[in-house]
């Protein structure tokens, strides 16, 4: 386990986060940040794995703001241990496009070093993030996905 | 003061939840503990919610095998603070129909209680452990819209 991150400094991160504060989410990030979010990247293309500070500030900036609006996370839980902290809760937005609500659980799990942000894996309940981005339920047809989400059967 | 989890006790929780057997996790679980699996309990039977140490126990032994069988698990990251705990992992199985492995990560937001588990709530990428499960692909739906719902 790496050097203790104060709870304040998670704290901030998350302020940052929430108020899409680049400028303070440009020095709460490590250059070699990596962000992982669970999903099938093909419905919901914000899910996958990004690796670099520019890439993930572009991700949080353009990329998730052009398929989700109004993003909020309306946390339950933040735990903060050693250089780890973990926080769960709802987040809610609107599908930009057309505007329609959705509303999901997610958990979040980050690493920090010297106080910045160096590892962020999100675990979403995809399933209910997906019916309700695509406005449908879904049912199961035959044959495997062929871009799947990051963790495929073997 | 409130109850701080020694990290000792949830060590042993997570190695006794290892083993899937009921025995040995039944003294890290509280009577009264709710333990809740996010999913479709449509796809995946064994989500939803489960009170009580008797229905908990149950659903480890019985639920949950007659969908996968031997699960492993690998923790990622273990985030300790006062009475509360969160894990995030990647489970392992086969299916019980077919022996196919199934892979998908899970995350577990835990309250314990004198040292025992009195809440849990298992977050899973839920699309992807369907599809892995069912060994099909997952589509929209002929029943119809939704609609423009908030889940609860």
């Amino acid at each position: 386990m790496g050097k203790p991150v104060p709870r304040s400094v998670v704290e901030g991160f998350y302020r940052a986060l929430a108020a899409s504060d680049f400028r303070a989410l440009d020095l709460s990030l490590a250059e070699d940040v990596t962000w992982t979010i669970s999903g099938p990247v093909d419905i919901l293309p914000f899910c996958g794995k990004r690796s670099g500070k520019a890439v993930v500030l572009k991700l949080l900036d353009r990329d998730i703001p052009a398929f989700l609006d109004k993003r909020r996370l309306v946390p339950s839980v933040m735990l903060v241990d050693g250089d780890r902290a973990a926080v769960f809760g709802r987040l809610t937005a609107s599908r930009g496009d057309i505007g329609r609500k959705i509303s999901y659980r997610i958990a979040q799990f980050v690493r920090f070093e010297n106080e910045q942000a160096v590892e962020y894996v999100s675990i979403i309940d995809s399933f209910d993030a997906v019916e309700q981005v695509l406005g449908q339920q879904l049912t199961a047809t035959a044959g495997a996905r062929a871009t799947g989400g990051e963790l495929v059967a073997v | 003061m409130a109850y701080s989890v020694p990290r000792t006790v949830v060590e042993e929780f997570y190695k006794a939840y290892a083993t899937r057997d009921a025995d040995k996790i039944a003294p890290f679980i509280h009577d009264d503990v709710e333990w809740t699996i996010s999913g479709p309990v449509d796809f995946l039977p064994f989500c939803g919610v489960h009170r009580g140490k008797a229905d908990v126990l149950d659903m480890i032994e019985h639920k949950v095998k007659a969908v996968l069988r031997n699960i492993s698990f690998e923790p990622e990251s273990i985030v300790i603070d006062g009475d509360q705990v969160a894990m995030l992992s990647r489970q392992a199985a086969k299916r019980s129909k077919d022996g196919c492995t199934v892979r998908y990560r899970v995350a577990n937001i835990m309250r314990f209680r004198d040292g025992k588990v009195i809440e849990n709530f298992s977050l899973l990428d839920s699309f992807d452990a369907v599809e892995q499960v069912i060994g099909q692909q997952l589509t929209a739906g002929t029943h119809g819209a939704i609609g423009d719902f908030v889940a609860v």
